[in-house]
């Protein structure tokens, strides 16, 4: 052997292994770094925190926007209304479409996703009595059989059941501030406003419609009144946001 | 025959005998192998190690609009050492620009552009010029989204060019629009075109080197006079010559070597650029960055107002590198050593700190919109609390009219605008009234956008938007 053959072959060996080391290198890119099209996302937990949270609250909670992490909103809301809601939003109010046909950015197993996420993640369906329930939009309770609200019967029922915080003529009291300006009435739907009523908004102190004792406690044709009273609230030339439902 | 044999056999048809004394054992002053002139050479090992990876990379890329991206993605993810390759182009390519760079201030401080070297600095304008072009070319190539807009902000320059504006962007693109064709273009002129003039150009550049030597070190208090320089060169190189190979050349052999040490190294560390998101004309809510030498151009495109934009794009630049090729013919002859040349000096620095300012300003963008602000930041929790149903819609609108992707709320949400956290402070309702339906000073007029009652609601949230026990504006 030659001198120095041994510092060769040791150095060819060294390089040969520093490259065969190069592939767990930190440069190396990982396959979960891999970029996607955000259209191919159906990972709830990102879909909800790209689209969601800023309204809704990132945990589905303390936004300023619908609370969704009450079992009864779970229960209160059913499927289809929940699917068009999020692929249509609702025209009028800050609740924007999100599915691609309507000129959102979501693609339909997109929707899907947050759909069943959002079951996934905050439906409790043993928490909830739903056979009390209120039907969740006012055409499935006529359907049901109860009358149309009534704003008559809905002033005596809200002076009953939430006067004590929002003031006896809904103005804004000691708890809550006014649910009767004009403003705030023309932004919301009422679909908005039962919702409300009987979901409540937990986390910000609002109670739900079970919550109250039983003499100050809503019937479910009182929700209706009491909507149908808010509503009467709007500026007559000013057309209601249209809910979710119809 | 013995090997001496075969040796002569071949140098008496090659004669590279001749050539050695002609090239590299060229004399240098012996001051000027110093670890100041190390920079020109290590470009050039750069450039080298780029067209050995370049031509490794060729063998993979396809260069069609379709399929471009994927095999990028190929070489990133199923390719053994694809990725390091790539990672090792492109750091080559920023080190390569950024050792250029150096070269380039280290001669003008030096002197080394004074007579009789002014064709060696225009050569050498040419050369960063075409290496810029790499650049820009080379990171069209990756054709992901970032690479696409830059395409894209590239091309609307030079369309506010006067007259030849639209042809020029239709020779490069291959029609008006970036199309299937532009990245063929793009491949041919990176491949091709742009290589082959550096080497042609190089080659010049390293003859002018051989022809009229290397700069002398300067000397305080001594500058060039046309007249006697020869002379006195030829004097210099009589005296205390050394020939480049192998006595001058050791600096620059270490030097080029730690170069290449470190760009192996980034490139194992820090890994390829991209290809980031599939480029998609239709996904508008992305936030390009071009790679960085083109941050402080993209600042400037950023923070322009659009009417002064194309003045400065269109006049301004190509006055300013026309005044880079003039630099020798302004100032061919004098003081050669920095401490002799103030202007000089405080001009490089001048320079320099306008483009790592403008780089930097590149890097942080404040100004581009948060585009997914609005539905993917949440409305701080202590903003929600306490607030009326009425200021809880303005909350929401806050996000739903996308002002969060302008104005950030604790702390979170685009940078554009003020953050608006305590603007009650600063505010009346009738301000912020009229700030929301006039806009002014880089915000939008909302007027037109906004119903009476989503300003209302607007407002009442804006005016809770103070520290608790601050009083609001009045
Ligand atoms: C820009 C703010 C905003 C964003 C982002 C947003 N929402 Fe909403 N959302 C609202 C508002 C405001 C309402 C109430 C609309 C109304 O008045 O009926 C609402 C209502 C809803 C409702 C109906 C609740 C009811 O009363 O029946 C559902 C369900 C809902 N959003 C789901 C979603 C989902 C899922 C996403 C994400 C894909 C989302 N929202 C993103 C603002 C937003
Ligand atoms: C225990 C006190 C309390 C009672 C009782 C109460 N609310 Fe509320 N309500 C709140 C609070 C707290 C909020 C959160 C906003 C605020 O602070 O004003 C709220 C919010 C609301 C909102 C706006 C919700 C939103 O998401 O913007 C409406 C509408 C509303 N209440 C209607 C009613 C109606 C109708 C009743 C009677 C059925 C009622 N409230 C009873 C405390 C109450
Ligand atoms: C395209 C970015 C952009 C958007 C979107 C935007 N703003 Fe602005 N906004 C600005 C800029 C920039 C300023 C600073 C204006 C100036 O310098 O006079 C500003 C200033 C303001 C101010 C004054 C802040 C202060 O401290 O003086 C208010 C209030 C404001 N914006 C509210 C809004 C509201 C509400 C919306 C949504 C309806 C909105 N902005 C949307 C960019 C934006």
């Amino acid at each position: 052997m030659r001198p120095g053959s041994g510092a060769t072959t040791t150095l060819l060996l060294a390089a040969a292994l520093a490259l065969a080391a190069c592939d767990w290198m930190p440069g190396r890119p990982r396959e979960q770094d891999r970029p996607r099209n955000p259209r191919e996302i159906t990972d709830f937990a990102t879909l909800y925190a790209n689209n969601c949270a800023g309204c809704h609250g990132s945990e589905g909670e303390l936004g300023p926007a619908r609370e969704f992490a009450s079992p009864l909103f779970q229960a209160f809301l059913p499927d289809p209304a929940l699917r068009n809601v999020i692929r249509e939003g609702v025209p009028g109010t800050g609740m924007p479409a999100f599915a691609k046909a309507a000129g959102g950015s979501l693609m339909d197993p997109q929707v899907e996703a947050l759909v069943s996420g959002m079951r996934r993640r905050w439906a409790r369906p043993s928490r909830v009595d739903a056979s009390v329930l209120p039907p969740y939009s006012e055409a499935d309770a006529v359907a049901a059989g109860y009358a149309l609200g009534d704003p008559g019967r809905g002033r005596e029922a809200f002076q009953r059941a939430c006067a004590g915080c929002h003031g006896a003529d809904g103005n804004g009291g000691e708890e809550g501030g006014s649910v009767v300006a004009a403003a705030f009435l023309g932004l919301v739907s009422d679909q908005m406003l039962r919702t409300v009523v009987v979901c409540g908004r937990p986390d910000l102190g609002m109670p739900d419609w079970r919550e109250p004792p039983p003499e100050l406690r809503l019937s479910v044709q009182e929700v209706s009144d009491v909507v149908s009273w808010l509503a009467s609230h709007r500026p007559p030339d000013l057309e209601p946001a249209r809910g979710a439902s119809e | 025959m013995d090997l001496r044999g075969i040796g002569e056999w071949f140098e008496s048809r090659l004669q590279l005998g001749s050539l050695y004394r002609t090239t590299a054992g060229h004399p240098i002053p012996r001051n000027s192998a110093s670890w100041w002139y190390v920079f020109g050479s290590a470009t050039l090992v750069c450039f080298v190690l780029q067209i050995v990876t370049g031509i490794c990379l060729a063998l993979v890329y396809v260069p069609s609009a379709d399929e471009a991206w994927t095999s990028l993605e190929f070489l990133n993810y199923q390719q053994s050492l694809g990725w390091f390759l790539r990672a090792v182009h492109f750091w080559g390519s920023n080190v390569m620009v950024a050792l250029m760079t150096v070269h380039m201030i280290q001669v003008f401080l030096m002197g080394a552009h004074k007579y009789p070297r002014e064709l060696t600095w225009v050569i050498g304008c040419v050369l960063f010029i075409a290496t810029i072009g790499m650049a820009f070319t080379g990171q069209v190539m990756r054709f992901d989204q970032d690479a696409y807009w830059g395409l894209g902000i590239g091309v609307a320059i030079m369309a506010r060019i006067p007259i030849v504006g639209t042809a020029l962007v239709d020779l490069i693109l291959a029609g008006p629009i970036i199309g299937a064709e532009t990245l063929s273009r793009f491949f041919t002129l990176h491949v091709f075109v742009v290589p082959g003039l550096i080497i042609a150009f190089v080659t010049v550049h390293l003859r002018l080197v051989l022809k009229r030597g290397i700069n002398e070190f300067p000397v305080r208090g001594k500058g060039v006079v046309p007249e006697e320089y020869d002379e006195e060169y030829a004097a210099l190189i009589e005296k205390e010559g050394i020939p480049f190979f192998p006595d001058g050349v050791d600096k620059d052999i270490v030097f080029s070597a730690a170069v290449i040490v470190a760009i192996l190294f980034c490139a194992a560390i820090f890994g390829p650029a991209g290809p980031n998101g599939e480029p998609d004309p239709t996904l508008i809510d992305t936030v390009p960055r071009p790679d960085f030498y083109f941050l402080s151009l993209f600042a400037v495109l950023a923070l322009l107002p659009p009417q002064i934009e194309t003045f400065v794009l269109v006049y301004v630049m190509p006055v300013a590198i026309l005044l880079l090729f003039l630099i020798p013919f302004i100032a061919g002859k004098g003081a050669k050593h920095p401490a002799d040349r103030p202007i000089a000096v405080l001009g490089v620095v001048l320079i320099c700190t306008t483009i790592s300012t403008l780089a930097w300003l590149g890097i942080s963008s404040p100004w581009s919109p948060h585009m997914d602000a609005w539905s993917g930041e949440p409305t701080p929790v202590a903003y929600v609390e306490e607030r009326s149903p009425l200021e809880l819609q303005g909350a929401v609108l806050i996000q739903a009219r996308q002002c969060r992707n302008c104005h950030a709320l604790g702390g979170r949400g685009g940078q554009r605008g003020p953050a608006l956290d305590d603007v009650a402070t600063r505010l009346t309702a009738d301000q912020l009234t009229r700030q929301i339906l006039q806009g002014g000073g880089n915000m939008p007029a909302y007027g037109k956008h906004l119903s009476p009652d989503e300003t209302t609601a607007l407002v009442a949230f804006l005016r809770t938007m103070r520290p608790i026990g601050v009083p609001g504006a009045r």
